[in-house]
């Protein structure tokens, strides 16, 4: 029987191609895009759920409050680890560990010397207690318990100790930074699943002394937070969790920092899961120092709507082609019934036919899905793949996914057909009073909603990006560029003679030395105060380094006063933000005014012209700039590379030349501000690509269901397009009569999709502090594209229909 | 003389066969004449029918209505042609479902691009004519079959056509209806307007002035 009502429908399916193939490739696209955005979704799911015991372990963060604006900091003060090493109720184990990083490990035996000490941590046994390694030599229990012992992944372990065994390795020694000999007492394995715990160089906790690191039994720092420094620990269960949040609240009160320009600042110590590191908590901070990737939930929502969206999409084409093909099919219907097949019977039948259509469409979508992942390589995380969708849970989600879509969409059409009676249909009367017509009408309309507020939002979108990258931020962008010198090589000497070997490149002008450029992602600030009519007022500020060629050039101009007198000179420039902050109406009126900076008093020389330090998500915040006094020394080059474009590859290769001269060890290389412009704004050109291929899809799939709708629709009304041509109906008429009706369907689709997706462009954009306008044209262009593109889709059909000779169409008697 | 068929030859390729649909007709019809085509099903009927009314073509003879060789004219010009002068009337009357008697008559003259007010006047002279006034606003599902060939009839007149074609207009039609549209068309008949009619019923033939009889697509 079973079989039977297989090979019944998969006939009638290759009986009506067009209808199946339109069928399956609009559900394919919607399954595909479902299936690849599940695969996306469970990956930011899938780290660090294999720990034993991970619903009880936790990490301690820290969260600034200044001003209104909330500073997440994943690192705690260390005085904070001391505290909850002496025991807080209801910790059962407290394991910290601090970032840090080696410039030079030797294998003296084997005489091999290595430069990437990154990813390593300093750490102790209660690290490896709370997650559980396997280890492949050494003891857990006490490989951390003095200072110089190291543990290392199994990775690292092959790289310094290439061709030996781990067991042998346990006992050799490593030479750390030139003087600073390590045991190396473990090797457990790397993590195989997906985790953000990357570090692979574990050193003893009690050696950070020797490596200039914290002391955490003598530390006293309260207030002096590193992001590197981790406090984790597994509490005793659920219940305790918030007598140890009331224990850190109380900590934070006691320690609170005393400076009088602190006064109004808070901080606080909050308690994060370890399922929530990975995405970073409310602030989407990073997980750790060495992680290249915070998940958002913010984009993994947006990304399943729009896996949602694109199904439900598929589903509606489902639905529309099948209950109008129903009425087609209403003659065979008659006759299975006369034949006495029962309701049920019908039901079945059309249900197998559904879930036929819905597995080839599956097994589409699986050849299709590592294409559409490949266009989304740009803006995932590495190590992201498909093969969850073929493991145990994959192909059961899958399943589980078929049997739904099948329901949802065979359910309604089988249900209509199998209501037909066998004398109405037979008798040729059942054309009349289609049921199902508003039904259909009304998921075209939906589809055509979902694909106009995807084609809206893509271009306003599109628009504001456009908008944010090509905006004057008051500074020269174009045509500057710099370099940064290593940090691990500070000496003044070699910087002296870059800066020297750079200055003299033909074709480079205004050669400085400061910090980081004046717009980029790392900003220092520091509290400046500021005497008035007797009151003390304290001003957050900005602060940029550089000497006094710097804003020559990056072009950004003075509007009052003077440059400063030299580069080691306390003295300031500041913006026009800054002087209207500290209560000047007139900003050049800043120019004299003498601010103080803890103890320093420092006199304001000049006053420049604002500009943005930042992408333009923020304003322009107060900002000061200053030589390298108090020792701190210039990090960076900056240079101007003319308006002539063809020496710039030149001048480039002259300057990598002489870092190549300078540093001979390090790989350096040439930053280019309009690229750190662009980096500004990677997110939001993620977003774009992700929008530009729902739009192609959606539109694509609402196309297929509109092509569908309309050769149903002008099949059935072929006869009356006859009769209308014998009466003397020309070709544009009678095309017109079939376009009416869809176009009418696009048209309600239009004003309905226009408030959506404005109110949704309006909360994305709330997060810009420079918008751009959303513009009626924008809506205006995407409403005429959308029925330029209907039309096309109705029009091929329609014109044909209209060219059918009516003898064909009227013969019947 | 209204129309004149010499050596219509009309022909369709199936499996490398030629099977002919209509061979060698010669056929003169004057204004005012009422001709009745008779013969077997399959015989060829119908589509003598639809040649005459320019709906089809065909591939041998040449085929002149009024002064214009209807075989030379392009397509455009042959449809100008049969909107002006031809009116259809159809075995099952294909109204348009969706219209009202009033608007299935109108619709005509909506394509011969006749003004608004005259079209109403039009309009109401046939629902007058054709005693349907009451009925002016019913849909053609709430006819009786008989109803329904009148308006099929007063649709085809409307226009004022010289010639009407009338496939089988009796065919759905019980005896008394089907002897009210051939009072009818004798009415029209002796107004002037030429008609040529399909017909399977010596009856109804006999209203007519001539009798063709067709077998094998071949006049008898
Ligand atoms: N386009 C066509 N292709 C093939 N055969 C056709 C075509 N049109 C009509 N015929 C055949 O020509 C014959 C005459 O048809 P028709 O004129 O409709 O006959 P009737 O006299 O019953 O009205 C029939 O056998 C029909 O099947
Ligand atoms: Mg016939």
């Amino acid at each position: 029987m079973l079989l039977n009502n297989l090979k019944i429908a998969w006939r009638s399916i290759l009986k009506n191609k067009l209808f199946s193939l339109i069928n399956v490739i609009g559900l394919s696209i919607g399954l595909c895009s479902a299936l690849v955005i599940g695969a996306i979704i469970y990956f930011d799911f899938s780290f660090d759920t294999f720990h034993k015991d991970k619903d009880r372990i936790y990490r301690v963060t820290s969260l600034f409050k200044s001003e209104g604006d909330e500073f997440p900091n994943r690192g705690v003060a260390v005085p904070l680890m001391r505290t909850f090493r002496e025991g807080i109720p209801g910790v059962e184990l407290t394991a910290p560990f601090m970032n840090t990083s080696f410039s030079k490990i030797e294998n003296k035996k084997q005489d091999l010397l290595f430069k990437d000490g990154n990813d390593a941590i300093l750490a102790d046994d209660a690290y490896f207690q709370l997650f559980d390694y396997e280890w492949l030599a050494g003891d857990k229990q006490t490989a951390l318990s003095e200072p110089a012992q190291v543990v290392l992944s199994q990775k690292k372990a092959e790289k310094y100790f290439p061709h030996k065994n781990m067991t042998d390795i346990v006992g050799s020694t490593l030479l750390y930074n030139d003087s600073i000999n390590v045991k190396v007492t473990g090797v457990v394995a790397d993590f195989e699943k997906n985790t953000d715990l990357k570090f692979n160089e574990f050193m003893s906790l009690s050696s950070a002394k020797m490596f200039n690191g914290k002391d955490i039994a003598t530390n006293d720092r309260w207030n002096g937070t590193s992001s590197g420094d981790q406090l984790f620990l597994r509490v005793k269960d659920e219940s305790s969790v918030a007598g140890i949040q009331s224990r850190l609240d109380a900590l934070a009160k006691e320690h609170k920092n005393p400076a009088t320009w602190a006064a109004n600042d808070e901080r606080l110590f909050q308690l994060q899961a370890l399922s929530d590191i990975h995405f970073g908590g409310e602030h989407e901070d990073y997980p750790f120092n060495n992680s290249d990737h915070v998940a958002s939930m913010k984009v993994l929502k947006s990304l399943a709507f729009v896996a949602l969206f694109l199904l439900l999409l598929g589903c509606a084409n489902f639905i529309n082609l099948n209950s109008a093909q129903a009425l087609t099919r209403a003659k065979e219907i008659g006759i299975r019934k006369t034949l006495g097949s029962s309701k049920k019977q019908v039901v079945r039948q059309f249900l197998g036919e559904t879930v036929i259509l819905t597995t080839m469409a599956t097994m589409l979508s699986l050849l299709m899905a590592p294409f559409l992942l490949r266009q989304f390589a740009d803006f995932l995380p590495q190590g992201i793949d498909l093969s969850v969708l073929y493991s145990v849970k994959g192909i059961i989600g899958i399943v589980i996914l078929v049997v739904l879509v099948s329901l949802l969409s065979g359910f309604y059409p089988a249900f209509v057909l199998s209501k037909f009676r066998p004398a109405t249909v037979l008798k040729g009367q059942f054309t009349k009073g289609d049921k199902g017509v508003r039904l259909r009408k009304t998921l075209t309309v939906f589809q055509f909603v979902v694909a106009q507020v995807f084609v809206i939002a893509t271009l306003l979108v599109a628009k504001q990006l456009h908008f944010v990258m090509n905006s004057d931020m008051g500074i020269n962008t174009e045509t500057v560029a710099y370099v940064r010198t290593p940090w691990r090589d500070a000496s003044k000497v070699k910087k002296e003679r870059l800066f020297f070997q750079i200055k003299d490149i033909e074709g480079l002008s205004n050669v400085s030395k400061g910090g980081a450029p004046p717009a980029s992602n790392s900003m220092s600030s520091t509290m400046l105060s500021y005497f008035k009519d007797g009151n003390e007022t304290h001003q957050p500020t900005e602060i940029l380094m550089g000497d006094t060629t710097y804003l020559k050039t990056y072009g950004i101009p003075l509007l009052a006063g003077r440059e400063r007198m030299n580069d080691s000179i306390d003295e300031y420039v500041v913006n026009e933000t800054f002087a209207r902050a500290i209560g000047f109406q007139d900003p050049k009126e800043v120019v004299g005014t003498v601010v103080k900076l803890d103890t320093l008093q420092i006199p304001i020389v000049g006053l420049m012209r604002d500009f943005n330090q930042r992408s333009l998500r923020s304003d322009i915040k107060p900002l000061a700039i200053k030589g390298h006094y108090n020792g701190m020394s210039f990090t960076n080059i900056h240079f101007d590379l003319g308006k002539n474009p063809e020496q710039w590859t030149k001048s480039i290769d002259a300057v990598e030349q002489a870092l190549a001269s300078v540093y001979p060890d390090e790989e350096l290389e040439v930053q280019f501000m309009d690229e750190m412009v662009e980096g500004f704004y990677r997110s939001e050109k993620s977003t774009v690509q992700l929008l530009k291929w729902a739009t192609g899809l959606a539109i694509l799939i609402s196309c297929m269901g509109l092509m569908g709708l309309v050769v149903y629709t002008t099949e059935r009304r072929v006869k009356e397009i006859g009769v209308r041509k014998v009466l003397g109906a020309n070709l544009a008429q009678l095309n017109l009569l079939l376009c009416k009706e869809f176009l009418i369907l696009v048209g309600i689709a239009f004003a309905i999709a226009v408030p959506i997706s404005w109110y949704l462009i309006q909360e994305w954009m709330q997060e810009f502090a420079y918008k751009t306008s959303l513009s009626w044209w924008v809506f205006m262009v995407s409403g005429v594209g959308m029925v330029v593109v209907a039309l096309a889709v109705i029009g091929a059909r329609t014109y044909r229909t209209a060219n059918i000779n009516p003898v064909e169409s009227l013969r019947n008697e | 003389m209204l129309l004149q068929l010499n050596d219509i030859f009309k022909w369709v390729n199936s499996g490398g066969q030629r099977i002919f649909l209509l061979k060698d007709i010669n056929l003169e019809v004057e204004e005012g004449e009422f001709i009745s085509v008779m013969g077997p099903s399959g015989s060829g009927k119908s589509t003598l029918l639809n040649v005459i009314g320019m709906l089809d073509t065909f591939d041998e003879g040449e085929y002149n209505f009024l002064d214009e060789s209807v075989h030379s004219l392009k397509e455009k010009h042959r449809s100008n042609l049969y909107k002006q002068y031809i009116g259809f009337v159809f075995q099952s009357y294909h109204l348009l479902d969706e219209l009202t008697v009033k608007e299935n008559l109108e619709m005509p003259l909506i394509y011969k691009k006749i003004k608004g007010s005259e079209r109403k006047a039009m309009v109401a002279d046939m629902l007058d004519r054709f005693n349907i006034v009451g009925k002016k606003d019913l849909f053609p599902a709430q006819l009786s079959g008989g109803q329904q060939q009148l308006v099929g009839v007063a649709r085809a007149l409307i226009a004022n056509p010289k010639l009407i074609l009338a496939d089988e207009p009796t065919g759905n039609l019980n005896s008394t209806q089907g002897e009210e549209i051939m009072e009818l068309f004798k009415q029209l008949n002796d107004e002037g307007v030429t008609i040529i009619q399909v017909t399977h019923s010596e009856k109804n033939a006999e209203y007519g002035s001539r009798i063709i009889n067709l077998l094998d697509g071949r006049m008898v």
